[in-house]
């Protein structure tokens, strides 16, 4: 018998494995879409409800818009790809679950190369719920951001969506069980939940004031808001961009000796 | 140059040893089935074999790599297919093959054609294009076969390839085993069936406890583990007179349900003497069953206990 294999050496050669990995995730979309849409209708669901209760809060001096749709759209936006980001986590626990992940790791495809494959099908998972929601939030009368502004809000969010499946690739590497979803969806949900999602910094109080300050996921949230909520800005996207590039980088390394240790 | 050679192989979780230092050498071309119940270690042998799982002691060497340090060689030049197919059941089984092949970097349209060809080698032409969700048992052990072929592996392991299976898909698959094998791929299988490692097998390693407690061809096996027995009952006569002339061919067991034994001492050539030897005494033979030792009896006698479902055939 003889190898059909292409050499080793060439640089990407790998990328029509992660690109086939990435399609995998979409089949669980189209395939099965009523298992698919109501959790990429829940930040539309959010975004309305939160409007509905606390649309008044733009009254207050200091909130930074009049509209508070418009202020919690880009709140949306990221939550629509954490939560792809969990679920990519939950779904990664399943296939390890069901040993489809073993065929995975018995093939000669390098460990980063796989998890590049889980986590940026995450990204491209998150485009359904943000599609969903910025569809509703236009027909609402949400300003349009600008193509710019637009772009590089999803930009920014796919990007945090893979950032958080590589927090949940973790989690299902450790714990190897569907069991650990509620882990998985809190950290997810909690990362976003303590920024300035929900009001200005300025009007945040106590624990809530304190962590958000400080939390890098602020800066991230602040730079997807850009556009919605004034105008789109060098100087209010380099933090995020950072923010994201640490945060990426350290969840990344995480997962990838989460996938190295699997085994041992 | 063995495709599969461990020392001492070990594999500790926690205080349980899982597998307490086996010795292995497959040589090429050859068909290995690996014999044991249920937790006796084959599993987690296949695993680290396949570079799934590290071993905490020894070493192991597949196709001429050591599975610790040259993992990567190693996963080119096997094709595995382990325990439960683990299949995506909303991909078709043509998408199945062609991401495997993209796996294994086979360029795209080389890939295709492989994949076509095995999907026709293994009869699922007609259901490549389905969702692997619909497939039964034996489909989805057939295109896990197919999968495991895609890169011309030199190497092939096969996890309890037949568990589950009815007997015609138990079948098809030993056919396939076979094909392959001729066709130079040396093959690694465990199993708990018995009829399987005994009808496919170049050689046999069984395992109990973690611990090789034997290993060689089938018919050597069984010949280690006693001579044949001839049963014998009677149409009429007398059975005394029947265990004197059984006497002279072997051992006699004691007589029991009106059926008399003998282990015959150089084996099945002399069934046609009996026959003769009856006959001449005027004992008419009401019928004969002549029973070889079977692979549980071997594990029976190197372990003190039987195999679990031992002598049932397969589901």
């Amino acid at each position: 018998m003889e190898a059909a294999a292409l050499p080793m050496s060439r640089a990407g050669a790998h990328l029509p494995a992660v690109g086939l990995l990435m399609r995998r995730a979409v089949y669980e979309v189209v395939r099965v879409p009523g298992a698919a849409i109501p959790g990429a209708l829940a930040p539309t669901l959010f975004m309305l409800g939160l409007t509905a209760t606390f649309g008044n809060l733009t009254k207050l001096p200091g909130f930074t818009t009049d509209d508070f749709m418009s202020f919690i759209v880009p709140v949306g936006i990221l939550q629509g790809a954490t939560f792809s980001g969990a679920a990519t986590g939950v779904n990664l626990a399943r296939d390890i679950e069901q040993g489809w992940f073993d065929r995975l790791l018995a093939a000669p495809v390098p460990r980063s190369a796989l998890l590049a494959g889980i986590v940026l099908s995450a990204s491209l998972r998150s485009l359904l719920p943000i599609t969903m929601l910025l569809v509703a939030a236009f027909a609402l009368g949400v300003e349009f951001p600008g193509v710019g502004g637009l772009v590089l809000a999803i930009a920014i969010a796919a990007a945090f969506g893979a950032a958080i499946a590589c927090y949940s690739t973790a989690l299902a590497l450790r714990f190897r069980t569907q069991a650990a979803a509620p882990l998985m969806q809190a950290g997810a949900f909690m990362a976003v939940l303590f920024t300035t999602s929900y009001a200005p910094l300025e009007l945040l109080t106590g624990v809530l004031h304190d962590v958000a300050a400080v939390n890098p996921v602020t800066e991230i949230v602040e730079a997807v808001r850009q556009g919605f909520v004034g105008g789109v800005t060098w100087g209010g996207t380099w933090p995020g961009l950072l923010a994201l590039v640490g945060i990426g980088a350290v969840l990344f390394a995480l997962a990838l000796r989460g996938l190295r240790r699997t085994g041992r | 140059m063995a495709a599969i050679e461990t020392r001492g192989l070990v594999r500790s979780f926690g205080d349980v040893e899982a597998v307490a230092g086996v010795d292995l050498d497959v040589a090429d071309g050859e068909i290995y089935a690996f014999l044991g119940p249920n937790g006796a270690g084959k599993t987690t042998t296949v695993r680290m074999l396949v570079t799934l799982l590290r071993p905490t002691g020894g070493t192991a060497r597949v196709a001429g790599y050591d599975v610790a340090e040259r993992p990567d060689d190693v996963r080119r030049s096997i094709g595995v297919a382990l325990q439960e197919a683990a299949l995506d059941p909303l991909m078709t089984g043509r998408e199945l093959m062609r991401l495997q092949a993209t796996l294994h970097r086979i360029p795209r349209a080389k890939g295709r054609e492989r994949a076509d060809a095995l999907l026709q080698r293994v009869g699922l032409v007609e259901a490549a294009d389905r969702r692997v969700g619909t497939y039964s048992g034996g489909m989805r052990r057939r295109l896990d076969l197919a999968m495991a072929l895609i890169h011309e592996p030199r190497v092939l392991f096969l996890d309890e390839p037949t568990t589950g299976l009815d007997p015609t898909s138990r079948q098809a698959i030993w056919d396939e085993v076979r094909k392959l094998n001729d066709e130079g791929a040396t093959v690694f299988l465990t199993t708990q069936y018995l009829e399987e490692a005994d009808r496919l097998a170049d050689r046999v390693g069984i395992i109990d406890a973690g611990r090789m407690v034997a290993e060689d061809t089938p018919s050597a096996l069984k010949a280690e583990a006693g001579r044949p027995h001839l049963e014998v009952s009677l149409a009429e006569g007398d059975k005394r007179q029947a265990e004197g002339i059984l006497a002279r061919f072997g051992a006699v067991p004691a007589t029991h349900d009106g059926v008399v034994s003998v282990e015959l001492e150089h084996g099945a050539a002399q069934v046609a003497q009996v026959v003769r030897a009856l006959d001449e005494a005027g004992l008419a033979v009401g019928s004969l069953d002549l029973v070889e030792p079977t692979l549980d009896d071997v594990f029976a006698a190197k372990t003190g206990h039987r195999l679990e479902g031992a002598g049932a055939e397969p589901e």
